[in-house]
């Protein structure tokens, strides 16, 4: 099983990224945080695969757990799941080493993606 | 005079914003997975105390007054608070949608669970950031968002919208979605600083200039 930690401090986003990557893989099993800090915890704790990251969060933003955690495990596997469309944004971001940067909503599409990232870095560990 | 010549700066900041709403418009159908009918909204540009006329006039004429809102403040270069409102009674409805249920029940009522509230502010966000994001992204100045908030007002007045004491200019666009025959008349009240607004109006010129 691929372990999925997903932090969002929105229940609904949750439940639909949740629902989307079900629906694809019967493979992950998940793990949520509902806050930044809450999601730093549960990475150190839990040591999943693949964490999907919002961006406007609070204790601590999107931004400030993938640093955080790419200090403990450069090789940490992100993937940003956000409603900020900036480019400046996504470029930052992107910069700081993450799989790919999503925008919300996510759609079957995007979810197909997420989860080919996901199947494929699992075939590689 | 070429014609377009003649266009304002009003103008183009108007269509910015026109495409910010349809990109949300698709958003929020790719969220509830139903085609979504919208009024092509007219931005205005009024000052504060003009704008809290014009708000005012929206609350009593929709759900008398007791609106949804979801609201996010803006910094960095650009400085206000922008704040999607709903008419609070056909929210139950809207929700159902977002969330593929059908709680028949609820329909009407203002009692909202977390559950409710939740929904409502990510779609919020989605919705501000699909229009501030893509202003941005046009005229290149950079915003920063605080967490966003939720609230249902009863007997809501301009004043809960239009209050930071920086702020002078309202940018006010009335929308209506049509949702399978449900409408629902809801506002973006855009309150921010003369100086956010002037920023945004230069680099249009700087970008659009001899166009």
């Amino acid at each position: 099983m691929t372990k999925v930690l997903i932090v969002d401090d929105s229940k609904f986003s949750q439940k639909i990224t949740y629902s989307f990557l079900n629906q694809y893989s019967e493979e992950i099993e998940f793990i949520f945080a509902s806050d930044g800090q809450e999601g730093l915890e549960k990475f150190l704790e839990a040591h999943p695969d693949f964490m999907i990251v919002d961006l406007l969060m609070p204790k601590l933003r999107g931004q400030d757990l993938i640093e955080k955690a790419k200090q403990v495990d450069q090789e940490a596997k992100v993937i940003v799941l956000s409603a900020d469309v900036q480019n400046r944004v996504r470029d930052v971001v992107e910069k700081m080493g993450v799989l790919s940067f999503i925008n919300k909503p996510l759609d079957d599409k995007k979810a197909k993606m997420i989860c080919d990232i996901i199947g494929n870095g699992a075939r590689g560990r | 005079m070429l014609v377009a010549d003649k266009i304002s700066r009003e103008d183009i900041l108007t269509e910015l914003f026109n495409i910010g709403v349809g990109q949300a418009a698709s958003t929020l159908s790719d969220i509830i997975d139903k085609r979504i009918g919208l009024t092509i909204p007219n931005v205005r540009i009024l000052d504060a105390a003009t704008g809290k006329i014009e708000l005012d006039k929206y609350l009593l004429q929709v759900a008398e007054g007791a609106v949804m809102v979801s609201s996010i403040s803006f910094d960095s270069q650009l400085e206000g608070k922008v704040s999607l409102l709903f008419p609070a009674d056909k929210m139950h409805h809207f929700i159902d949608l977002c969330l593929h249920e059908n709680r028949d029940d609820l329909v009407d009522n203002l009692e909202f669970t977390d559950i409710d509230f939740d929904t409502i502010k990510e779609i919020g966000n989605i919705v501000i950031n699909s229009i501030i994001g893509e202003l941005s992204n046009t005229v290149n100045i950079p915003v920063e968002y605080t967490l966003p908030e939720i609230d249902v007002l009863n007997n809501a007045s301009a004043d809960h919208f239009v209050n930071c004491e920086d702020c002078r200019l309202v940018l006010m666009m009335f929308l209506a979605f049509n949702i399978e025959g449900t409408e629902i008349a809801g506002a973006v009240v855009i309150n921010m600083t003369l100086k956010s607004l002037d920023e945004i109006l230069n680099e249009i010129d700087r970008l659009y200039n001899g166009r």
